[in-house]
């Protein structure tokens, strides 16, 4: 809900609110208006995490990060305490460096592109801001997704050239396959996919105290290797094996894809697809993942 | 002897190459970021990367002529023979590029397409849909987890870079970093440490920049030594989506389509755009140009939108400066086929479908020319020496930088789509340099004495404990970083006043002393995004210093550094004699002013923090400086005095021709 | 097949194989027998005589039939529940938050595969000879319709079934889908919509077949039924040379070696009943 009152009102924030530019048009004394949040917060991994609640005046065209810089900014919450500002990413704030994917009102979305003029309309009485739920919490809305880079790795997520000397241009590509390439190319790695899929479940491993850095990250590489690839790697899988140079590992991919961990893993919900704030056709990759793979296991089977 | 090791601070495509070609050439690489080095603001590019191609060769470009556009677009502030450098390499690096697999747009025939983008007239420009900067990004970033999979490197990323290390020499041998999740302090030897961190916008507040633009990394560069170049240029787009968080790029075929920019005529008007009368609205650059109308360049149209909010107070609101850019008497087809992608961004973040309302725009902060000063080494055809150390280093030995935190390439203006170039040219050229000098360094850095890092530990953790401290302040970090971006915005970008310089120079001051007073809000030690941003927002202030110091003392107006009182204006005589002695005086006092200013500003930050200026000698052996007349009333009749003396001066000398004139244009 | 690291277990190593082993058995046996047990089933609608001959076709198979039902039903079935369950455990649905068709699919493709395992096991008790001991097993090949009508005949019972085939049938149908996914029969999202038709096809069919069995048992006259198929039985009798029912009896299998086809039922009224043969139709 956006509560009005007038701008003299009893704003907690204690500054004295500018009055944003307000698109009712009645003039001067137009009300300040507030948005309310609701923030899953947590200190650190391993604590609880906590409800907070704020209130943030409104301004026209605002998004998920302009409340968070609000909130970071006046550091009290709806009921005046003085809180440590709301830790979160970002960094473009037009939904292309991958940063910002948190849960708003309940579904994994960019905070950068999430307006919140739309979300009051899905939730008029408060917006509801909370971490990623599959990867592990760093603090309050910044998670770990070291996992998700991980699986780039697993699947060779490159064109194995020889070196970065000139050897002419690449190789000649039909404006066909460059359509077809582009969309998978734009994966900003936010994770939306892996958030949203039924099959991709979370691991978090805690450091142990007689542990050596090393050893945990090998202990964590290891469990992330057993786990789920994820959307987002196998349709990279499959922009690598439509490249002409890329292809070349192919096989490689698809051992990896058949893995444990691999393909076969997906369910088919194809929440991933709807998710992606990139509008990437992930289900396409992953059936041409399952046909690649089916046809290789074949091969394998008789060229043994 | 021990391996190299290198220290890459960010990831961006310069940091990003130059990490590539050195664990290609066996050097193992450290590479430090503020955040996952796929999530780096390069993402953010959209236009194009630059080069002379297979086509293009066959209609008369070659290198000398992306060269000679770059420094003529750049108003021959930069040194040449690194931009010739540049501009020989551009064709490797996009087939290079090509083969890392970036998903470059085809022709029919399965060659790379190619547009023009401004500033030439050739179709220079590859672009990867509308999002080049990401497809360069990623390959890099590809290539590189590809290296990391080898072990040649190590990412530390959530990491920020807080100080070079230097020896007794004045080597640099290291830095200290701090790791952004566990505030731990670090310190990592390196045998030379190369900056790639990008450029500065958050000095402004809010600009077309990512987040982590903040400088921070080359102020503190800066304050242990390294010079700072030409930082007061500082490009702005004239058309960007103004946000509460963020100003969006909005390109310019907007108004290549048809688009109409104007203002009520009444201030701060109420009423829905839709339902102002024609009679009631100001198509100011219309009526200011006829002859060019919403077309004029860049520069101008950024002036002319700047100019009618603050000085003549028509902002479309009132707190919030803005004009209208009107699409809505375009046909809907017409929109849907020539502009879908960019309205579609525009519907994405304001919420509003501008095919049926107005667009509100505003200049923004774009891109800054200036940065760390780099050196390089001259070589005899005019180019560079592949391989020396002394390419990309800063005045610090073993420190170098690359990317657009350097000065180098675009002087004092950049073109379309050059950016891109400069800085994976940057990366992979100066690595081999980069290896020299570790070689060069004497002892290896493993070997170094822990004393060295131990004291800059030392420092870098108080400094950090002295802003945990100050809970009890009483002034909001978020608050100043405001002001001071409003003060940079107002003073400091489109149309620069001396009073106003040297007032915000005082203002900047004060707001720096109330930094030191600012209160944290978080004082824990885990993940504290507010001591970081407090500590970077301390380090905007010198940055800010040099821009304006720089500013206030150039008295001329070159690229994007515009200062009305000293603007050279047309001629408007019409008596072809008064003409012609005027063409004469015009060109005379060309020549006087670039005696006078053709010069890379150069700031060192003094003992109290305060930037100390000098100038140097710009190198312009390649071609000389010649006057950029686009759109001055009068050019033609200066242009035919210019080349007379130009012919005079080089009886049957060079050969070389610049193009036609053209408008200086950015990306 | 995917052997990579040998310090894996097996499972892990061979996790993709088993999955699509798992996929597979779902169609081939397990839901090509489903097809062929719902059609037969169906069958009654055209009158108890048509229904026993299918079974005495099915029985037809003697001795052999044990180990074909164990090595192509009840083993392929095991497996892919166990498999189903380990997929069902590992997952987490999320239809609260993500209410996409695709989504709602996927959960009630694993609602469904419970409900048709706990179905399964119910109904196989309750007909099928294997539930003999536990008090149920009380299809009667030879008296197939009156047997499963008697059954069938509560109507909390119908209920039960009809929910039962129903979850089956979609689990099936919708599982062709997905499998056509899995093995990458249908990659693109207009081949997935088309492909959405078949399934949706076959799920109409199948359900249409299950239901109207069930209501052909329900609507069909008991009484009738078992004169119908008592004549049945001393027909096939008196082919195989008057044997006496009670020589062929309580070792199950010694079927009849001749079946009657449809037409051929003669409708002659005989009184006895004949001893359960524990095998399911
Ligand atoms: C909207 C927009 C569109 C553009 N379009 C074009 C175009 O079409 N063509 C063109 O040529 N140019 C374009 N440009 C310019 C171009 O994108 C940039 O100049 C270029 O990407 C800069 O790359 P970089 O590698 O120098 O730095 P960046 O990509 O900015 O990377 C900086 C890196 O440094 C790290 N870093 C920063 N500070 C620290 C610190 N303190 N400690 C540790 N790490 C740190 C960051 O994490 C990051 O990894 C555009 C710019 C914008 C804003
Ligand atoms: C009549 C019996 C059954 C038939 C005909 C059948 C058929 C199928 C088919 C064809 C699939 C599609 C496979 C694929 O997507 O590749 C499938 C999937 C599935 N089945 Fe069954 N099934 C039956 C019983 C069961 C049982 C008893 C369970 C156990 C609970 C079960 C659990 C599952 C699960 C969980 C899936 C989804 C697997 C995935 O998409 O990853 N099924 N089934
Ligand atoms: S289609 Fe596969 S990867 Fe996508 S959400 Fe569903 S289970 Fe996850
Ligand atoms: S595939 Fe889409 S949702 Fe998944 S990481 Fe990439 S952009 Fe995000
Ligand atoms: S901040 Fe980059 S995607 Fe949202």
């Amino acid at each position: 809900m956006i509560r009005s009152v007038e701008s003299t009102g009893h704003h907690d924030g204690g500054q004295p609110s500018q009055s944003p530019a307000d698109h009712g048009g009645n003039g001067h004394s137009a009300p300040q208006r507030f948005v309310r949040v609701r923030i899953l917060r947590q200190d650190a991994p391993g604590e609880e995490s906590y409800w907070e609640r704020f209130e943030i005046p409104y301004v026209a065209n605002m998004n998920v990060i302009s409340i968070l810089q609000q909130v970071a900014a006046q550091a009290k919450s709806r009921d005046g305490r003085r809180v440590a500002p709301v830790a979160w990413d970002c960094n473009c704030l037009e939904e292309v460096c991958g940063s910002c994917t948190m849960l708003i009102n309940g579904r994994t979305r960019m905070a950068c592109s999430a307006l919140v003029d739309r979300l009051l309309d899905e939730s008029a009485d408060e917006i509801e801001l909370r971490p990623m739920s599959k990867f592990p919490v760093v603090r309050d809305l910044v998670v770990d997704r070291g996992r998700l880079f991980h699986s780039l790795e697993r699947v060779k997520a490159w064109v194995p050239v020889d070196d970065s000397y000139d050897h002419g241009p690449g190789p000649r590509i039909s404006p066909e396959n460059q359509e077809d390439a582009y969309p998978l190319a734009t994966c900003i790695s936010c994770g939306c996919c892996l958030e949203a899929c039924p099959q991709f479940t979370k691991i978090e491993l805690v450091r142990r105290e007689d542990e050596s850095a090393d050893d945990f990250e090998a202990r964590r590489t290891a469990a992330f290797d057993a786990g789920f690839v994820g959307a987002h790697a196998i349709s990279q899988a499959m922009l690598f094996n439509g490249h002409p140079t890329g292809k070349m590992i192919a096989d490689e991919r698809l051992t990896a894809l058949t893995a444990q961990g691999g393909i076969q893993m997906c369910g088919n919900a194809q929440n991933c697809v709807a998710v992606c704030p990139k509008s990437i056709p992930l289900t396409r990759s992953i059936a041409r993942a399952g046909r690649a793979a089916t046809v290789w296991a074949i091969r394998k089977i008789f060229d043994r | 002897m021990a391996q190299p090791r290198v220290l890459v601070i960010g990831g961006g495509l310069a940091g990003l190459s130059a990490t590539m070609r050195l664990a290609e050439l066996g050097v193992q690489v450290d590479l430090v970021s503020l955040v996952p080095v796929k999530r780096s603001h390069s993402v953010c590019a959209q236009g194009g990367i630059n080069s002379v191609n297979s086509l293009t060769r066959q209609q008369g470009d070659n290198e000398w002529k992306h060269f000679d556009d770059t420094v003529y677009g750049g108003d021959f502030l930069q040194h040449q023979p690194p931009v010739k450098e540049m501009a020989d390499w551009g064709p490797r690096i996009v087939d290079l590029m090509d083969r890392l697999g970036v998903p470059f747009n085809r022709t029919p025939e399965g060659f790379r397409d190619q547009r023009r983008f401004g500033g030439t007239l050739f179709k220079r420009t590859a672009f990867a849909g509308a999002t080049t900067g990401q497809q360069l990004l990623y390959s890099l970033d590809e290539q590189v987890r590809r290296w990391e999979v080898e072990g040649k490197v190590k990412k530390w990323e959530f990491w920020d870079f807080l100080e070079p290390v230097l020896d007794d020499a004045g080597r640099c041998r290291g830095a200290i970093c701090q790791d952004l999740v566990t505030m731990q302090f670090r310190a990592f030897p390196a045998d030379a440490v190369i900056i790639a961190t990008g450029g500065c916008g958050l000095l402004f507040g809010r600009s077309t920049m990512s987040m982590v633009c903040n400088g921070s990394a080359v102020s503190r560069a800066y304050r242990a030594g390294a010079w700072y170049g030409n930082g007061e240029f500082i490009q702005v787009h004239p058309t960007a989506i103004p946000g509460a968080d963020k100003l969006r790029l909005m390109s310019e075929s907007a108004r290549g389509e048809g688009g109409r920019v104007w203002v009520p005529k009444t201030p701060h008007d109420p009423r829905d755009p839709r339902d102002i009368p024609e009679s009631e609205r100001s198509y100011f650059l219309e009526e200011r140009y006829p002859k060019y109308g919403n077309l004029v360049p860049r520069d101008i149209a950024t002036r002319e939108i700047f100019d009618i909010c603050t000085n003549e107070g028509l902002s479309v609101e009132k707190d919030r400066l803005c004009v209208y850019l009107d699409l809505t008497h375009v046909p809907r087809e017409t929109l849907d086929r020539k502009l879908g992608g960019i309205l579609e961004i525009y519907e994405k973040f304001q919420g509003v479908d501008p095919r049926v309302v107005p667009m509100k725009i505003f200049p923004a902060v774009h891109y800054s020319m200036g940065g760390l000063w780099v050196d390089y080494e001259k070589s005899s055809t005019g180019g560079l020496v592949e391989g020396s150390p002394r390419n990309q280093q800063t005045n610090i030995p073993g420190l170098y930088a690359i990317g657009e935190c350097d000065y180098q390439y675009h002087g004092a203006n950049r073109l379309g789509a050059n950016s891109l170039l400069s800085c994976i040219f940057s990366g992979l050229f100066c690595a081999p340099g980069v290896i020299a000098s570790c070689d060069s360094g004497g002892k290896k850095a493993a070997e170094e004495s822990s004393r060295l890092f131990d004291s800059g530990l030392r420092r870098e953790e108080e400094r950090h404990r002295a802003l945990l401290v100050r809970t009890a302040g009483d002034e909001n970090p978020y608050d100043l970083h405001q002001q001071l971006g409003n003060l940079m915005t107002r003073v400091a970008t489109v149309v620069r006043r001396n009073d106003q310089l040297a007032a915000a120079y005082a203002e900047v001051c004060s707001l720096e002393e109330r930094w030191r007073r600012c209160a944290v809000s978080d004082s824990g030690n885990w993940t504290n995004q507010n001591v970081v941003f407090t500590k970077s927002l301390g380090d905007m202030f010198p940055l800010a210093k040099l821009v304006l110091k720089g500013a206030l003392q150039r008295d001329e107006c070159r690229g994007a550094h515009y200062k009305p009182d000293f603007a050279m204006p047309g001629i408007h005589a019409t008596d072809p004699v008064e003409k012609r002695r005027e063409a004469e005086a015009w060109c005379d006092r060309f020549e006087a002013n670039t005696r006078r200013w053709l010069k890379s500003t150069v700031a060192a930050c003094g003992p109290g923090g305060e930037p100390e200026i000098s100038y140097q000698d710009v190198d312009t052996s390649l071609t000389p400086p010649r006057p950029r007349l686009y759109g001055l009333v009068g050019g033609e009749e200066i242009e035919d005095v210019w080349k007379e003396r130009q012919n005079a001066a080089t009886v049957g000398g060079n050969a070389h021709k610049g193009p036609a004139a053209f408008a200086g244009a950015t990306g | 097949m995917t052997a990579n690291d040998p310090s894996q277990s097996f499972l892990a190593r061979h996790q993709f194989l088993i999955y699509r082993l798992f996929s597979l058995a779902g169609l081939m046996p397990v839901g090509a027998f489903l097809v062929v047990h719902l059609l037969t089933n169906a069958s009654v609608l055209a009158g108890p005589g048509v229904f026993q001959s299918r079974v005495d076709m099915i029985h037809s198979l003697g001795p052999l039939l044990v180990p074909i039902e164990w090595a192509f039903i009840f083993l392929p079935m095991l497996f892919h529940a166990v498999v189903g369950f380990v997929i069902i455990a590992n997952g987490l649905p999320n239809v609260g938050s993500y209410s996409y068709v695709g989504n709602v699919r996927y959960t009630l493709q694993r609602a469904t595969g419970m409900i048709a395992f706990v179905f399964i096991i119910w109904h196989i008790t309750q007909l099928h000879w294997l539930g003999t001991p536990f008090g149920g097993g009380r299809f009667d090949p030879h008296h197939a319709t009156s047997s499963a009508a008697v059954v069938l005949r509560p109507l909390l019972i119908t209920i039960l079934y009809a929910v039962g085939i129903l979850s089956t049938v979609f689990h099936f149908s919708n599982g062709l889908w997905t499998l056509g996914i899995t093995w990458g029969l249908w990659t693109s999202p207009g081949a997935m919509r088309r492909a959405n038709w078949i399934s949706i096809m076959v799920g109409v069919l199948l359900g249409g077949a299950g239901l109207g069995a069930l209501g052909g048992m329900r609507s069909v006259d008991v009484e009738q039924a078992k004169v119908i198929e008592t004549r049945m039985e001393d027909v096939k009798r008196m082919l195989e040379g008057g044997q006496s029912p009670l020589e062929s009896s309580p070792s199950h299998g010694q079927a009849p070696a001749v079946h009657t086809s449809e037409t051929a039922a003669p409708v002659v009224p005989t009184s006895g009943s004949v001893p359960r043969t524990p095998s399911g139709g």
